[in-house]
């Protein structure tokens, strides 16, 4: 069993979390996609390196959080943060460790000048959605729309 | 998007310099800017120009004049600080240009087109680098301790630098394929995060305000190293014969001790951090990497295990890791010598306290040289054990086995891998940084 006592670090994402990326992805879904996550990893370390963020407990990766500053999308041409992927190992919930790797990723894109930070989310998926509003995410004059093909 | 950074353009004779420079010594340059947005959609397109961090703090943060002002100008620094510092400023230069030279070597053997275009990528990014570093030599004067040596003629100075004439081993060592470009990238850009980490506390303002662009590309550039290797190493665990784990340990065998000796003598780095230059002295540095390294060889083993064995989980591959890494048995047929292994910290050593020691990838000790020479035949690639370089190390160790020669004297023996820098290859005495025939406008001249 892990120790979830430990102390948990948060920092930049680097090449060599993607293990623990992995793993934690397989913990919670049951798919172990190392090639997925290789290329998610390769975007954000190119696009923006030092936004995303992970949390580490005795050297592991036990929670990750993923995303980058960018402009001119959507009609939106002042910088956003965008977070578009995170996850926490089941055995390290409750920590308050989605909140701690938000308030990291937040002061990155701060520092970029973003003055928001945005994201989409499957309002069925009510733990992630109800996370993002215990964060402080809140309904944006932006929508989602879609249209079957 | 950017952080607050300005950019900075070299005056033009240097700016059209470093152009020329890249077209004899990245000659796909060019076409690494057409597919920009094909292989980095949505990425900032690339800018040959130094980038200064803004906003960084203006107090020194270490060494003897911790808590004063940092200097912003070599003459506000001890003669011998700025001297020292200069070094530092060549020589990472003269390392940012040379890896140009090395992976252009064999970047059009590259497997895929997309790993081309990372290792282009990356090469770009060493351009800009060195850039930055022309730019720290020449946006100040520098003459009070270059000996009276002009910034236009140490410019020429590092654009005339060849594989075999740099400043640094690694950069002198010619790659054997493509696995270099990769392996290299894994574990001599990975020193390089390490420098300029600890170069971001620099005294001198200019320096320390270089290193956060800078180091925001190289992780990239060690991701461009550690994912290729991951899908080598799965490539290798099923069964494809153009890819195996002893290809890449080979590649990690060369590279990894001229990754150690990249920051000094174990002995040293009291100068660095007294003068406020650097934040960690050699050893402490080369210990975190060699323990950083020992992380991406275990990342790599557990994505091999994890393909051989595609029903294990990831509890049970760390179990067999572990088991492997301590028993160094087998498990069901797989070796622990058919994964990846850290070479041992005295390993093929020839600069710093192990300097010509024989001891092997596992810590297993040699005493006759001529066997230690045969294990080392075997653990590097054909091409690398046929080289110079490695007929300087054998011809240096026997002299020191011998009693010829003190390690010290072998050390300084090593490299002599000189061969003539160069003048533009274009024409015949035709210089990198060329005044315009008017006097007004500066140029290159190509003819």
């Amino acid at each position: 069993m892990p120790d979830v006592t430990a102390d948990v670090r948060i920092r930049p994402l680097d090449e060599l979390d993607l293990n623990g990326i992995v793993r934690i992805n397989e913990k919670i879904t049951g798919a172990y996609e190392p090639d997925l996550w290789e290329q998610r990893v390769m975007f954000y370390t190119r696009r923006d390196p030092g936004a995303s963020q992970v949390a580490e407990a005795n050297g592991k990766v036990v929670g990750f959080m993923l995303g980058d500053c960018r402009a001119g999308e959507f009609g939106l041409e002042e910088p956003s943060g965008w977070i578009e992927r995170f996850g926490i190992d089941p055995d390290f919930r409750g920590q308050d460790l989605g909140r701690r790797l938000f308030d990291a990723i937040c002061a990155h894109f701060k520092a970029e000048g973003a003055t928001s930070v945005r994201t989409l989310v499957d309002r069925n998926d009510a733990p992630v959605a109800g996370f993002l509003k215990a964060i402080g995410f809140g309904d944006s004059s932006l929508a989602a729309l879609e249209r079957k093909l | 998007m950017a952080l607050k950074v300005e950019n900075v353009e070299l005056p033009k004779k240097y700016h059209d310099a470093v152009e020329h420079w890249h077209r004899h010594n990245f000659k796909d340059y060019d076409l690494l800017l057409k597919y920009w947005d094909k292989y980095f959609p949505k990425d900032d397109q690339f800018c040959l120009c130094a980038k200064m961090e803004l906003g960084t703090t203006d107090v020194i943060q270490i060494g003897d004049q911790k808590g004063e002002k940092k200097r912003l100008k070599p003459e506000e620094m001890t003669p011998e600080q700025a001297g020292h510092l200069l070094a530092i400023i060549k020589a990472q230069a003269s390392t940012e240009f040379g890896s140009i030279q090395q992976h252009a070597a064999t970047v059009d053997r590259a497997p895929e087109d997309e790993d081309k275009f990372w290792t282009m990528r990356v090469m770009a990014e060493e351009l800009r680098h060195g850039y930055q570093m022309l730019h720290l030599l020449l946006s100040e004067d520098w003459s009070s301790v270059s000996g009276g040596v002009t910034g236009e003629q140490m410019v020429e100075e590092i654009l005339s630098m060849t594989t075999g004439s740099h400043v640094l081993d690694a950069f002198n060592l010619d790659y054997d394929s493509y696995t270099d470009n990769v392996v290299f990238a894994a574990c001599i850009d990975r020193v390089g995060k390490y420098q300029l980490t600890m170069q971001k506390v620099c005294a001198y303002k200019p320096m320390a305000d270089s290193m956060p662009p800078m180091l925001r590309e190289e992780a990239f550039h060690l991701a461009a190293g550690v994912i290729p290797m991951r899908r080598w190493a799965q490539k290798a665990a099923k069964g494809d014969v153009f890819v195996t784990m002893k290809m890449m340990q080979h590649a990690i065998n060369k590279w990894v001790p001229r990754g150690l000796e990249m920051f000094g003598d174990e002995r040293g780095g009291d100068t660095n951090v007294n003068f406020g230059f650097k934040d960690m002295k050699n050893d402490e540095a080369s210990s975190m990497y060699h323990e950083e390294l020992r992380k991406m060889i275990r990342d790599i083993n557990t994505r091999y295990i994890r393909a051989r064995f595609a029903d294990y989980s990831p509890e049970k591959t760390e179990q067999v890791l572990d088991e492997l890494e301590r028993s160094r048995g087998t498990h069901h047929g797989l070796a622990w010598t058919d994964l990846l292994r850290l070479p041992d910290k005295r390993f093929f050593r020839r600069k710093g306290v192990h300097a010509f020691q024989m001891v092997g990838i596992d810590g297993e000790v040699f005493a006759d040289v001529e066997d230690w020479l045969r294990y080392l035949a075997a653990n590097l690639n054909d091409g690398y054990i046929a080289s110079r370089d490695m007929k300087l190390y054998a011809e240096a160790l026997r002299a020191v086995v011998s009693g010829e020669k003190t390690p010290a004297e072998a050390i300084k023996s090593m490299p002599r891998l000189k061969r003539v820098g160069g003048t533009c290859p274009c024409s015949k005495g035709v210089r990198w940084v060329m005044e315009d025939s008017d006097g007004g406008q500066t140029t290159v001249a190509v003819r």
